[in-house]
């Protein structure tokens, strides 16, 4: 409601200052909350003249509708249904009837919990969907843009999003899961702990190179090890990091005990 | 955006194709800038697809019989001074012109259409508008002191 009394308030600003727009929200609310009562038919009739409108969101890839129900096995088949599309082209505009609308409806973006119940086909039918409706978004905003006009609804391009990382997450946990099972290994690309010349550990992935490695003049120019000399100043630099250390902790507690000197009924914090 | 960074095989002659299953390209159709032949449209494309990606997009993830496609890189502007005066570079993107096959046709729909915002008889925006209305009606200022604010004077 805010949000729609904000939009008129804007014209009339420069005559008008901040307390009064808001003393007139307040206003228009007490008023809203007498009237409330009479409007409440008013409102159940808009909701279902609404109803019909919304039913073609259907196919919605954002929206996890509402009768549909994780637990039930039935539910679960019939609510990623995805026929073949032969709107070539056209899908990458939105439905004629929300072409010039202020606001087009949009359900909330798909849960990870949501997608951990979808089998794998599923998954990758319902990333198809995300990919389309997240380019009809990107042409619809580059249109906005163009055009100089507001885009509808721009948080549905961020909803696509969420649900398209959360798709990618849920695959690759699935993937980890199967790859512990088969061969006991976390990581997909295969990788070793080693110095490069600083003395600093690092995790390398290993690489596909076309020509072994003894032949590979570019691999042997790198420095997998650390030299003798190197040694001293890795013992300085461990020196330095215990003093910055040190040093911190002794003006922590400096402090701490002088506050507590000029202040003596102060708590003391936890850590 | 996911970002999964796939690290492909080294393809050696004779190994099966690459096939891409998740694949996290984005196009977005453009209504071009300088008048095209009716059976091509245009698309923003991401600098790594190249034509081969266009036309196996389209054709296999929107069904669109896809005949030429002719790609360009447009640079993006870099006279822009930003408050330092340095230089702010546009990023760079890629443009897809594609030439529909089977005699196939465009053209980029009017998406936002001039519609009347006149809300409906009884509804809850029309009295809201109202209401506003007439507040701001009441809280004009006085005309017959001529535009003087009203803490001044008696």
């Amino acid at each position: 409601m805010m949000g729609n009394v904000g939009r008129p308030t804007v014209k009339m600003a420069a005559s008008s200052s901040a307390g009064r727009v808001l003393t007139l929200c307040k206003q228009f609310q007490n008023v809203f909350r007498i009237s409330s009562a009479i409007n409440t038919h008013q409102c159940t009739s808009t909701l279902t003249k609404c109803q019909p409108a919304s039913l073609h969101r259907e196919k919605s890839p954002l929206a996890a509708l509402s009768w549909y129900s994780p637990i039930s096995p039935v539910g679960q088949c019939r609510a990623l249904h995805t026929s073949i599309s032969r709107r070539g082209l056209e899908e990458f505009f939105d439905f004629p009837e929300n072409w010039g609308e202020t606001t087009v409806k949009s359900g909330a973006p798909w849960t990870a919990k949501h997608l951990r119940t979808k089998s794998n086909e599923d998954l990758h039918k319902l990333w198809y969907v995300l990919l389309k409706e997240k380019n009809l978004l990107l042409t619809l905003q580059q249109e906005a843009k163009i055009q100089r006009v507001a885009m509808t609804s721009p948080e549905r391009l961020r909803k696509v999003d969420r649900g398209l990382f959360r798709l990618e997450s849920v695959v690759k946990e699935r993937e980890t899961a199967l790859r512990l099972l088969q061969t006991g290994q976390e990581k997909g690309r295969p990788g070793a702990w080693r110095k490069n010349i600083f003395g600093y550990a690092y995790w390398y992935r290993f690489k596909e190179y076309a020509i072994p490695w003894y032949m590979n003049r570019r691999y042997k120019r790198k420095r997998f090890f650390t030299p003798k000399f190197v040694q001293p100043h890795i013992r300085l630099r461990l020196e330095k990091h215990l003093r910055a250390k040190s040093r911190n902790a002794n003006f922590k507690r400096d402090t701490q005990s002088k506050l507590k000197e000029t202040f003596p009924q102060m708590k003391v914090p936890a850590s | 955006m996911p970002v999964t960074r796939l690290l492909y095989p080294l393809y050696q002659l004779g190994n099966p194709q690459l096939r891409i299953f998740r694949p996290n390209w984005f196009l977005t159709l453009m209504r071009p800038g300088k008048e095209q032949p009716p059976d091509t449209v245009q698309f923003r494309i991401p600098m790594e697809m190249t034509k081969y990606d266009i036309k196996n997009y389209l054709e296999k993830i929107y069904n669109v019989p896809v005949g030429a496609v002719r790609t360009r890189i447009q640079f993006g502007s870099n006279k822009k001074r930003d408050y330092r005066s340095q230089k702010v570079k546009k990023p760079d993107y890629k443009v897809a012109y594609v030439q529909l096959a089977q005699s196939q046709t465009f053209n980029f729909p009017d998406i936002f259409p001039e519609k009347d915002q006149t809300p409906e008889e009884g509804s809850m925006e029309e009295t809201q508008e109202k209401f506003m209305k007439d507040e701001q009606q009441r809280q004009k200022l006085d005309p017959r002191r001529g535009g003087v604010t009203e803490w001044f004077g008696l």
